[in-house]
């Protein structure tokens, strides 16, 4: 331990991110280091927890324990344990935490890395600082009160003598860490709410950021692979020797499908000495596969059946007041039904990671958002412990969800068992677009009534998707009662309600997508509430301010104020109701989701069935917000995945395969479709931070919808818009 | 057959197979990693290098057809990151996770090397084909833009 604490203080930080990141042929150098270094008199560094490292030179390091993969995160969790620390964070430089359990839960996604890990961190960060003050206090014989400390430097308020925390470190070292340090209050924040750089950047403009498709290591062999097409196939042949006869080709290994919801679904993996190698040894091979039991699955049949499903009664979930007597007085009554199709995460970066399986020990390199999940299913795997698995968590290029997932890892790990050798394993973007777990198709029918005064008095909504738990339980054939849950509970606060579930067998992998469920709801809500507004002769802005303004449901009353304010803000930025040319429109969407608040107004023009976006206002309430430019490019990004998916996106199968197979079928926004204009807004309501990565995808497809209503009377309620 | 290719100013002798594209070459051979693959067939841009000049999809180019000829990398766009379009790109916070961000600012340096006043359009244009899966497409606009007037100016 001690040798590699003493390396760490000795190697510059370049040096040393590029030894932990692995660079070509690099010596590798564990982070794992000793929680607490209590009492160790031969200290000459500081490391009151597992986030906060200061070299004896006061160079400083912070771990984020939560994974990078573009969101920021890497940067804003530092940053708040340098606030507290009152650490320079021009002498902070960041590593990402390895998996390992004393950096807390690891897993990235839901978009609570902030809500769950920001006060933790701002305690380590304190806990640091209160033992430097007191470092000090013991120093100069004076009371803590007396001492503060200021960007990495303890200050008195007796005399004018002050101590830089490198010279602090080792008395510091020694004392006991607090339990409970007392954290800032906002006005004290130095970093907390200021758009700080990114830690990563100059790397990446560089080529230096290394991601999982980039890591080496010393002998490393190349691995390419071809999965079973369909779900529950099987490879029933293939021409081994064809492939062996390629020169560089090491080895041909068959990957069984492992029976774990993060693992492979079956394939033949070529390992070769370079990636192009092994990709040529895969068309030599000319894998016969036997389709199995969803080889009939065909979405565009499949949607169609879901339809069905929900436009007939279905398995009631949730009920409240009485809907049947609401209809029955209503003075308005509407019923749509709304279809949404399978997406691909399709992340830039393509499934890849390296993996060496030794006798005694396997290391991973991955880009990954749940390091614990790639130990929990690599030890089930080979048979060992958990914590037996070593995983360097890497810079992800994109991940959206899908690298929750593990089974890249798995393969690799297959492949250099095979092999003996460390293997790095990168999917092709064909692999990637039909090997997915993907975002539920589904098919959602509302039916709902206003009464004399304006006011929505019931909702009837049934909805039929594959559901996620699928993928860990076939025998979960329908949404489950928690799955309709943000329905049931959706902040408008109708007395007469009813929620139904629908059949919905699932045939592919079905995964969290960035805003997973909260994209159809989000669509299907908010395009019914403005046909429900016009239906009623109602502004659907105004339409929205009364069902917020009229839910008395008590547990409802704080959502539904946030929902009002976003609203109101995002109204008011968009300047809704201005006079627009012929062919142009407005739409507006509100929607709530991990535990965050947007609404959205969409403006587009559009010519024949030609949609241009022209401007997309957006108001967000997340809480408090920890850095305004990262969080204003998540929302900016969540705006461009949304206007992909409401026009162009979608993943189709036929005979049980998926059809699509790279960007010229599976058209991810390009920069000439992007919004000209995109004006993003945080309404501040000064209380604890709430997710970000997602809330930005739910509205924008139902906004763009109800505009290009607005433009041309044109009413659409199946998304993708304009498939491929 | 012996192929030699000079990448950012080195020069490189190889053996290997002529057919293997460049990017494959860059990537697992030399280990210049910081062009990406995305979608193998020119499709995305994230593999974009210059050779004599022009920016070019690695994942196209064959080690074969690469052979006298002079390729730069985002490696070699500059010695120490100092390429307007790389200080743009920090100033203006461009990249979420940055795959795709070599091939955007190898297809920029193209771009202002034959038209160093582009329009908004004319950027747009450029980078049509260099796909963002992160969304950072508006700050990709006023990154280029902003390198355009530092040029300029210099
Ligand atoms: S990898 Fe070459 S264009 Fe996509
Ligand atoms: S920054 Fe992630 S793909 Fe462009």
């Amino acid at each position: 331990m001690t040798s590699i604490r003493k390396d760490l203080a000795a190697v510059s930080r370049r040096e040393f991110l590029k030894a932990s990141g692995l660079s070509a042929g690099g010596l590798i150098v564990g982070v794992s280091l000793p929680v607490s270094l209590l009492g160790s008199a031969a200290s000459t560094e500081f490391q009151p927890n597992a986030f906060v490292y200061i070299a004896k030179s006061g160079d400083t390091t912070i771990w984020c324990g939560r994974c990078e993969m573009g969101q920021g995160i890497s940067t804003a969790l530092p940053a708040a344990v340098a606030d507290e620390l009152e650490a320079d964070w021009a002498r902070v430089s960041v590593l990402q935490g390895d998996a390992n359990k004393k950096f807390g839960p690891q897993a990235t996604g839901g978009s609570n890395s902030i809500n769950q890990m920001l006060e933790p961190m701002r305690k380590a960060g304190a806990a640091g600082r209160e033992m430097l003050v007191a470092a000090a206090a013991q120093t100069w014989n004076l009371p803590v009160d007396k001492c503060y400390a200021k960007l990495h430097v303890v200050y008195n308020h007796v005399d004018d003598r002050s101590l830089p925390y490198g010279d602090l470190v080792e008395l510091a070292a020694e004392l006991t860490a607090p339990e409970d340090p007392v954290l800032k209050t906002s006005d004290q924040f130095r970093y907390i709410g200021k758009p700080l750089q990114r830690h990563d950047q100059a790397d990446m403009v560089v080529g230096q950021r290394v991601y999982g498709a980039d890591s080496k290591v010393p002998g490393v062999k190349y691995a390419a692979i071809s999965h079973v097409p369909v779900l529950g196939g099987t490879v029933k042949s293939f021409d081994k020797a064809a492939a062996m006869e390629v020169p560089g080709v090491v080895d041909v290994v068959l990957i069984p499908r492992f029976e774990n919801a993060y693992g492979s679904v079956g394939g033949v993996a070529v390992v070769a000495d370079n990636t192009w190698t092994a990709q040529q040894g895969l068309t030599k091979l000319n894998i016969e596969f036997e389709a199995g039991e969803n080889g009939s699955y065909n979405t565009t049949e499949y949607k169609k059946q879901l339809v069905k499903n929900v436009e007939v009664p279905a398995t009631k979930e949730f009920e409240k007041g009485a809907l049947e007597q609401a209809f029955e007085l209503a003075a308005v009554r509407h019923k749509a039904t709304y279809v949404g199709g399978h997406l691909s995460h399709s992340p830039m970066e393509p499934m890849a990671s390296l993996v060496w399986v030794q006798d005694d020990k396997c290391e991973i390199w991955a880009s990954t958002q749940d390091p614990a999940g790639i130990q929990k299913t690599i030890g089930a795997y080979l048979d060992r412990k958990p914590e037996d698995i070593t995983v360097h968590v890497m810079a992800s290029g994109g991940a959206f969800g899908r690298k929750f997932k593990c089974d890249y890892v798995q393969e690799a790990a297959a492949c250099s068992k095979a092999v003996g050798a460390p293997v790095q394993l990168t999917w092709s973007r064909e692999e990637d677009t039909q090997t997915g777990y993907y975002h539920s198709c589904s098919a959602q029918h509302i039916e709902a009534s206003v009464d004399a005064d304006g006011k929505v008095t019931g909702w009837l909504h049934r909805a039929a998707f594959p559901a996620i738990g699928s993928t860990f339980n076939p025998a979960v054939v329908q949404p489950t009662a928690g799955d309709l849950d943000a329905v049931s509970k959706h902040p408008y606060g109708i007395e007469n309600m009813q929620v139904e579930s629908g059949m919905a067998k699932a045939h592919t992998r079905i995964g969290w997508y960035r805003a997973v469920y909260a994209i159809f709801y989000g669509f299907a809500i908010n395009v019914f509430t403005d046909e429900l507004a016009h239906a009623a002769g109602v502004d659907t802005v105004q339409f929205l301010r009364n069902i917020y303004d009229n839910n008395k449901v008590a547990e409802q009353q704080e959502q539904a104020k946030r929902c009002r304010g976003v609203l109101d803000k995002a109204a008011e930025m968009a300047d809704w109701g201005k006079k627009l040319p012929a062919n142009q429109g407005m739409g507006i969407a509100v929607h709530h989701s991990f535990h965050s608040y947007v609404a959205m107004v969409v403006h587009v023009e559009t010519n024949g069935d030609d949609i241009t976006v022209k401007r997309v206002d957006c108001a967000v309430d997340c809480g408090l917000v920890l850095n305004p430019d990262i969080a204003t490019a998540q929302m900016e990004g969540a705006i461009i995945m949304g206007v992909g998916l409401a026009l162009n996106t979608e993943i189709s199968f036929e005979d049980g395969a998926v059809v699509n197979s790279n960007f010229h079928d599976y058209p991810v926004l390009h920069i000439g479709d992007a919004p000209a204009e995109m004006n993003i807004s945080f309404i501040n309501q000064g209380v604890s931070p709430t997710g970000l990565g997602e809330p930005g995808v739910p509205t924008l497809a139902p906004a763009l919808a109800n505009a290009v209503y607005a433009a041309n009377g044109k009413r659409h309620r199946s998304i993708p818009i304009n498939p491929a | 057959m012996s192929y030699t290719i000079t990448i950012n100013g080195q020069v490189h002798k190889t053996d290997v197979n002529g057919d293997m594209p460049l990017l494959w070459f860059l990537r697992d051979t030399l280990e210049l990693t910081g062009t990406k693959y995305g979608c193998g067939i020119g499709l995305c841009g994230s593999c974009t290098v210059h050779i004599d000049g022009n920016a070019m999809r690695s994942c196209l180019m064959t080690v074969k057809a690469s052979n006298g000829k002079k390729v730069t990398t985002i490696e070699g766009l500059s010695k120490d990151g100092s390429h307007p379009l790389q200080i743009a790109w920090l100033s203006n916070n461009v990249s979420q996770c940055g795959y795709c961000q070599p091939g955007q600012i190898m297809t920029a340096a193209d771009l202002l090397a034959k038209n160093p006043d582009p329009s908004m359009e004319e950027i747009t244009t450029a980078l049509e084909d260099n796909i963002c899966r992160c969304g950072t497409y508006k700050r990709i606009g006023l990154a280029v833009a902003d390198a355009a007037k530092q040029m300029k100016g210099a």
